[in-house]
Order: C-alpha cells, then sequence, then structure tokens
C-alpha cells in the first residue's frame, strides 16, 4: 500500500509541526537579540565590527555551501582549503596588480570545485568523498607549491580589500554584496529554479528534461568563487597566508546554513536563511565573549546551541 | 480447528475503510489464495496477519484463541511468516548466515555444526538441495532467494507461511521451483495463504479461495466449486460506473509509431502506433513490462532500443530531452520519487517544463511564471488558493493533477505517457483525472497510459494493449474488448501448453 505513508504525510500535524519550528525560531532569535542588547558592550563599535568581521569571512564561504546543500549534495569538506589556497594565489599574484590578482583566486577557486562538482554531476560521485579528495589535493599541492613557507605580498594596493567605507568594515560590504548576488541567482534566474528543483528530487528534475549534472556543476562553480572572495578577504587583512587560513570554514559554514534553515536533504533553503544562520551563530559567539566565558565554554555553548536549532529543524521536517 | 481465523475485521486510513467485515479462517494444511484487484486490501489483511497493522474492529485468532497480534516479531513467534515481495535476504551474507540472522533463539554459544544441519534440512525441504550452504546470497536468482528465505522461515517454525506475490518477476521455471516448494510445505503440515493477479497459479496449487473487493469479501469457494469465469466475476463485481467520461471515438491523423522496442531485460519486440486524440492503454500486472514500455519512449531507460516516429519523425530513445524535443511527454508512475517535486509549491510545480519560455538572458520572468502556474491550475482543477502550498501537503489526486499539468499547453500536442495514472488517487478524484485525460485528446494530443487496472483501462481505452512478461498478447479495438479476454490475456495461466490461446 505505497498510499499510506502518503496519506500519513497529509495528517495535519505535519502542518501544525511546521508553523511551531516557525514560531520556535522566530521567539529564539528575539531572545537572542534581546539578550545581546542587554550584555554591556555589545552595541559598542567594536564588538560590532568584531561581529560583522567574523560574519563576513565565514559568510561568503556559507553563501557558497548553500548552493552544494540545496541541490541535494550535503556539504563540502573542500571549501576551507579552497579558501586557503585562493588566498595564497591571491597573494602570490600581487605583483600583477590587486585586481589580476583577485581574478586569478577567483578562476582558481571556480576551477578547484567545478571539477567537484563535473565528477558529481556526471558520474554521480558521492560529494563528500569527491570534497574530501578534493581537500587532500589541495594541502598536498599547496605543500609542494610553497614548500610549506608563509606566503608575503609581493605587491601593494591591498585597500580595496580592506579598510572601511563611511565606517563599515570593506570585508562586510563584500559579504553583503556576495548575499545579495546569491539570493538573486536563486530566487530570480532559470538555473536558480533548476538547482532548487534538482535538490528537491533529481529523478523528477531529469524526467522533466533537466540537465540535472549541469545543475550540480553550476552550483559547486558558485561555492568555488564564494570561497575564493573569502580566500582573498582574509589574505587582504592578514598580508600574509598559508593553508591554515580558512581551516575549519567548511564546518563554521555548514552549521550557518543549517541553523539558517536549509534543508540538509536539498531542496529548500535561501541564502537570507544562510545569512540569518551566520548572525546568529556570531551573535552567540560575540555575546558569550563579552560575558566572559571561558573560550572552552564559548565553544560547548555554541555547538549545544548550533544541535538544539538543528534538531528543532529535523522536528519540522519529519513531524 | 482453523489454525489462523479473522471474525468480522475493519480497518481504516483516515476516512477511508480499506478492510470492512471481513472474516475468513485457514486451515492446517490448506493452500488458500487471496485474489482481488489493487486496493482490495489483500495487503492490508496480509498485514494484519503479520502484526504490521491492527484492526479497528474484529478479532484475530490463532488456535481458536482470541489474539492480538501486536507486532511483526509476534506475529513471528505465533508461527505466522510473511515471505516478503522485497526480500529481506543481506546479499553479501552466505546463504548459512542469511537462515539464522535476526533468529532470538540461537544462543550465544551454540554449535555451528548444529545450525549447519538444520539449515540444510530445511534447504532441503524447499528443493534447494544442491546449494552449498556458503554460497553468497548475492549469487542466487530472485527465485532461489525466495526459496532460501522460505527455508529461513522453516528454521523458525512457521505454521502459516504467506506469499505476496511470489512469482510476479519469475521465469517459469523458477515459478515451478516455487510450487514445487509449496506442495513440500504442505505436505509437511504446513498452512499457505498464497496472494496473486494470476489466476492460472490460483488452479494450480491452491485448495480455496477468497476474493475481496473494495474492502469486503466477496466469497470464499473451494477450487473444485469455481471455474475461472466465476473467478473473474467475483473479481470484477459489478458493471463499470459512472466513473468514465463518455466520448466518440474519433482517431486523427497518425501520431506516434513504435516498431520493435526492446526494453531489456524484460520486453522484447514490442510494435504500437496510435493516433491523435485517441487514448492507448497498455494492460498489464507487475513484471508485464507495460511500464517498462512507457519509460522507454519517455527516454529514461538506459538500454533500450527500437525505432520511434512522431508525425513521421524518428526520434532517439535513451534521452529525456530528445523525447521531449519529439514532443512526448511523460507521468511517472512513481508521484513522490519521480513525478512531483515535494518541497517546491504547487505553482512551481506546475511550471517546472515551462521555465525556459519565461527566461530572457538566464532571468526569470516571475509574473510570467505566476500567470501561467494560475492558468494552469484553473486548467487541471487545482485551487488557486493552494498554488503556494508546499506539493507534500497536497492530496494524491491534487499532486497527479500537477504532475501532468506541467504538460498544458506546449507549441504543439503530442504524446503524453502516463504510467498508472490513478495509482494512490482515491476515488472522487480519478473521476477528475479521468476526465483531464479526455481534454487532452480534444486538444489534439495522442494519450498512451499503462495500467494494471483493467476497470480503468476499459473505461479509458479507445485501443487496448494486453502484455503479459514482456510479450504483446493482444490488441483491441474499442468496443472489441471485454473483461474477460483482456484479463485472461494478462493473467495468462502458468503452464506453458497454453501459449497465447487467449488471443
Amino acid at each position: 500500500m505505497t498510499a499510506v505513508p502518503l496519506r500519513a504525510r497529509l495528517r495535519p500535524g505535519g502542518i501544525g509541526a511546521r508553523h511551531l519550528v516557525l514560531a520556535a525560531r522566530i521567539v529564539g532569535i528575539a531572545a537572542l537579540t534581546a539578550f545581546a542588547l542587554t550584555t554591556p558592550g555589545f552595541t559598542s563599535a567594536l564588538s560590532v565590527n568584531a561581529l560583522l568581521n567574523a560574519i563576513s569571512f565565514i559568510g561568503c564561504v556559507a553563501v557558497g555551501m548553500t548552493f552544494i546543500t540545496l541541490t541535494g549534495n550535503i556539504m563540502s569538506l573542500c571549501l576551507g582549503a579552497t579558501v586557503s589556497a585562493s588566498a595564497l594565489i591571491f597573494l602570490a599574484s600581487l605583483a600583477f596588480g590587486v585586481l589580476p590578482a583577485f581574478l586569478l583566486a577567483l578562476g582558481f577557486g571556480i576551477v578547484v570545485t567545478a571539477a567537484q562538482g563535473l565528477l558529481i554531476g556526471y558520474f554521480r560521485a558521492n560529494p563528500i568523498l569527491v570534497s574530501i579528495a578534493g581537500l587532500s589535493l589541495l594541502i598536498g599541492g599547496a605543500a609542494f607549491a610553497t614548500g610549506g613557507q608563509r606566503i608575503y605580498p609581493g605587491g601593494a594596493g591591498l585597500l580595496m580589500f580592506k579598510g572601511r567605507v563611511a565606517g563599515v568594515p570593506v570585508e562586510a560590504l563584500y559579504f553583503f554584496a556576495t548575499v545579495i548576488v546569491g539570493q538573486f541567482i536563486l530566487s530570480w534566474t532559470r538555473i536558480g529554479r533548476v538547482m532548487v528543483m534538482v535538490g528537491s528530487n533529481i529523478r523528477a528534475a531529469h524526467a522533466v528534461g533537466i540537465s540535472t549534472a549541469a545543475a550540480i556543476a553550476v552550483a559547486y562553480v558558485i561555492a568555488g568563487a564564494c570561497a575564493a572572495v573569502s580566500g582573498v578577504l582574509l589574505a587582504a587583512r592578514y598580508g600574509s597566508g598559508d593553508m591554515e587560513l580558512g581551516a575549519g570554514y567548511d564546518y563554521a559554514a555548514i552549521a550557518a546554513v543549517l541553523v539558517g534553515g536549509t534543508a540538509i536533504q536539498g531542496g529548500s533553503g535561501s541564502v537570507i536563511r544562510t545569512l540569518i544562520g551566520v548572525t546568529v551563530i556570531a551573535m552567540i559567539e560575540v555575546v558569550l565573549l563579552l560575558r566572559g566565558f571561558s573560550e572552552q565554554l564559548q565553544f560547548l555553548i555554541t555547538g549545544l546551541i548550533v544541535l538544539g536549532v538543528i534538531m528543532l529543524h529535523t522536528i519540522g521536517e519529519k513531524r | 480447528m482453523p489454525i489462523l481465523a479473522v471474525e468480522g475485521i475493519t480497518k481504516r486510513f483516515g476516512p477511508n475503510a480499506v478492510l470492512k467485515n471481513v472474516s475468513l479462517s485457514l486451515d492446517a494444511k490448506e493452500v488458500r489464495a487471496i485474489c482481488g484487484e489493487n486496493g482490495a486490501g489483500k495487503s492490508t489483511l496480509v498485514k494484519i496477519f503479520t502484526g504490521v497493522y491492527q484492526p479497528d474492529g474484529g478479532t484475530v485468532c490463532v488456535d481458536g484463541t482470541p489474539t492480538e497480534i501486536a507486532h511483526p516479531q509476534h506475529a513471528q513467534e505465533l508461527g505466522i511468516a510473511m515471505v516478503a515481495q522485497e526480500l529481506s535476504l543481506a546479499p553479501a551474507l552466505s546463504v548459512l548466515d542469511n537462515i539464522w540472522l535476526g533468529n532470538r533463539k540461537v544462543p550465544l554459544f551454540h554449535r555451528r555444526k548444529d545450525l549447519r544441519a538444520r539449515a540444510r534440512a530445511a534447504l532441503d525441504k524447499v528443493g534447494l538441495g544442491e546449494l552449498a550452504l556458503e554460497t553468497p546470497v548475492a549469487a542466487l536468482s530472485i527465485g532461489r532467494r525466495q526459496l532460501v528465505e522460505i527455508a529461513r522461515m522453516l528454521t523458525r517454525d512457521a505454521r502459516v507461511f504467506i506469499l505476496d506475490e511470489p512469482t510476479a518477476t519469475l521465469s517459469d521455471i523458477e515459478i515451478e521451483r516455487i510450487f514445487a516448494a509449496l506442495r513440500a510445505l504442505k505436505a509437511e503440515g504446513k498452512s499457505i495463504v498464497y496472494i496473486t493477479h494470476r489466476l492460472g497459479e490460483v488452479f494450480a496449487i491452491c485448495d480455496a479461495v477468497s476474493v475481496l473487493r473494495n474492502g469486503e469479501l466477496v466469497g470464499t469457494r473451494g477450487i473444485g466449486d469455481i471455474d475461472r469465469d466465476q473467478l473473474m466475476a467475483m473479481m470484477l463485481g459489478r458493471s463499470m460506473s459512472e466513473m468514465y467520461p463518455r466520448w466518440d471515438s474519433k482517431p486523427g491523423e497518425p501520431l506516434i509509431a513504435v516498431r520493435n522496442l526492446r526494453v531489456p531485460p524484460i520486453v522484447r519486440d514490442f510494435n504500437l502506433s496510435a493516433a491523435r486524440g485517441t487514448v492507448t492503454c497498455i494492460a498489464g500486472q507487475v513484471g508485464s513490462g507495460a511500464i517498462e514500455v512507457l519509460r522507454a519512449l519517455a527516454g529514461l531507460s538506459a538500454d533500450a532500443t527500437g525505432e520511434v516516429d512522431v508525425n513521421g519523425r524518428p526520434y532517439r530513445l535513451r534521452s529525456v530531452r530528445r523525447a521531449q524535443r519529439a514532443g512526448v511527454q511523460f507521468v511517472s508512475e512513481d508521484r513522490a520519487g519521480e513525478g512531483v517535486f515535494l518541497r517546491l509549491n504547487a505553482g512551481q510545480n506546475l511550471v517546472a517544463a515551462k521555465l525556459s519560455a519565461h527566461t530572457r538572458l538566464g532571468v526569470l520572468g516571475r509574473s510570467g511564471l505566476r500567470a501561467t502556474a494560475a492558468k494552469l491550475a484553473a486548467a487541471v482543477g487545482v485551487d488557486r488558493a493552494r498554488l503556494r502550498s508546499p506539493a507534500d501537503e497536497l492530496s494524491g489526486g491534487n499532486q497527479q493533477k500537477l504532475a501532468f499539468g506541467r504538460w498544458i499547453g506546449g507549441d504543439e500536442p503530442g504524446v503524453l505517457l502516463m504510467n498508472e495514472p490513478t495509482r494512490g488517487v482515491d476515488v472522487g478524484a480519478r473521476a477528475e483525472i479521468y476526465r483531464l485525460i479526455r481534454q487532452f485528446c480534444e486538444r489534439g494530443y495522442g494519450v498512451i497510459m499503462a495500467s494494471s487496472e483493467l476497470e480503468e483501462v476499459l473505461g479509458m481505452a479507445d485501443v487496448v494493449v494486453s502484455m503479459y512478461r514482456g510479450r504483446q498478447i493482444a490488441s483491441y479495438r474499442r468496443g472489441a474488448a471485454d473483461m474477460q479476454r483482456v484479463l485472461a490475456d494478462i493473467t495468462h495461466p502458468v503452464s506453458p501448453a497454453s501459449p497465447v490461446a487467449a488471443a
């Protein structure tokens, strides 16, 4: 009786649970905001800047990760390494000028992830395994190319990637631009809609005549470009780089994507949600810092909250 | 005393009563067939026997004592064993390991020799005497896997064996092996409940047959007291209702021609031609290849071969895009898996195939898409207010409307392929879907649908093509097809002595 699970899914409880999750989400954000605003020093320029910086670097990667998750490929473990490697490329080619270096880094990030996207799209390779392979290749390749040394830039003109405009850190402006472009692609372009369809039901997308492999490849291209932007921003900020620069960013990014409420199974979510996810996590961290929790406790509490939010979504999904 | 009996069983899912006041009893050493059309309630009844479902009313008696079979494990302890259609063997493990897998009576410290001997004995009884215990299950054919599964139940001291369409995917030789095993079980004093669509099998190995229709027990007859025609009449019941739209068959110009279609491993040498404005129904049971024929035409089979023309222009199989460019569109039988984007909203589902027409420089014309979605929703009768609801909150009937509403209004009416268009759709929505299918015909489409429900086939078809185990048996024009003949075609007797006799 194939009809049974279908009917079960139609029970009104499913809809009720969805509203409940939405309500819990709003209450949670309101509580966090109230908690943050009553924390002494949270509204100071210093901590707002720290918050913006924290969300900018990870945020760019998280926007890219959103596309990977949305198309049904869970996550990439290679984006952090892509961030570092693009930063290295940027620093190493600064001698040609800032803009060419930026474009080279962007191109590099795109090539790295596009190769993975093609493997996953056309050969239906397991996305996690492919990203692990990509990670090893990048780390190995970088060690080979740099001899394990830090890279110091050979040019000037990094100002376009750091400093501030009207008091706002430039990094944050780049991040917000990434969010806007990402959300535009997702909801206003054909390829954006197609990516969501592929993530929702890849077999149905195939049966409708969509090239599912191309859609997946495009999602990876976007992810690579986002990671490269993050890499360039980090490189500009620190003025030097190694493969540690973006280490762990993939995990932070996927946490932001999931806390934002993009479905891990793909097919539902948005870049705006990821923006919310990144902000929520960063706010928790800043608040904990300002309230004087030790670093270990900060990690622990952040982890627990992320886990709680993800459980909440899982319940909403399953009724 | 009957070994297993149910008295006045009722089971409902939401508002739908799936079983209504069903009573039957099974004696020791009896092979009982349960027959009925799809949706008659056979599987639900079996799930009550095996403790998967609990009845909403009535009693279940085991050995004459009223018993509440609480869960499948409990059913096993009572000696009631299900031989599942989807086999529950672990392919990588050996036959021996599979036989003992999950058996709670195996002590932590046991004598392997003892287990081997008992497995051997069970395999001998089901006719697998020559099979080595170390053979991995992956190396066995489906038929032999079923026999291993039966042997596994034997080692668990099962007394009632329930088989749900065990022969649907088997070859003649393998079917004969299963029958031999069932006869051996019967000689051992076991009872068997045998669910099948194939009437030949009922007469080949069963002692009695119980017929279900729309959740009610029509009756139980000894196999000597009934013939095939009477059994069919019991299964099908009254004449066709007002479910189906009235129409005048007026075929237009030829639309599609299929020659020598092969879809390994099932379909061989399939030929068909269909005209605009007509519905062609391919009638066949599970395993007949009817569904595979349509999937191949839609470009969804990786190894289909054959020549297909639409409007006189050939197109190559094995690519969805080429099929669509030729004007061939497909509605899947697997709605959740392949038909509908459950996490997208209804409107997005309706315009799924219309994105390119509304795209300029890669950017979607969202207001145009919204207007199209509203138009399509009106055309298939989905409430406009629901366009923004996620598809998984809609009923099965509404989801099916989304799946084929997306093909309305292409450049030129083409071929609409539909597999089991009303599977999992309730009665009210069915009539609406049939009406929509006819509307496609009026627009100049040619509709080809595969269905295992005869009533639907005869109610809708201008041309009926019957299939049995991958072969085309016969084709009938509307009016020339009667239920008995088509049913005989698609439930073909198993004995190889009567090939194609019914055609």
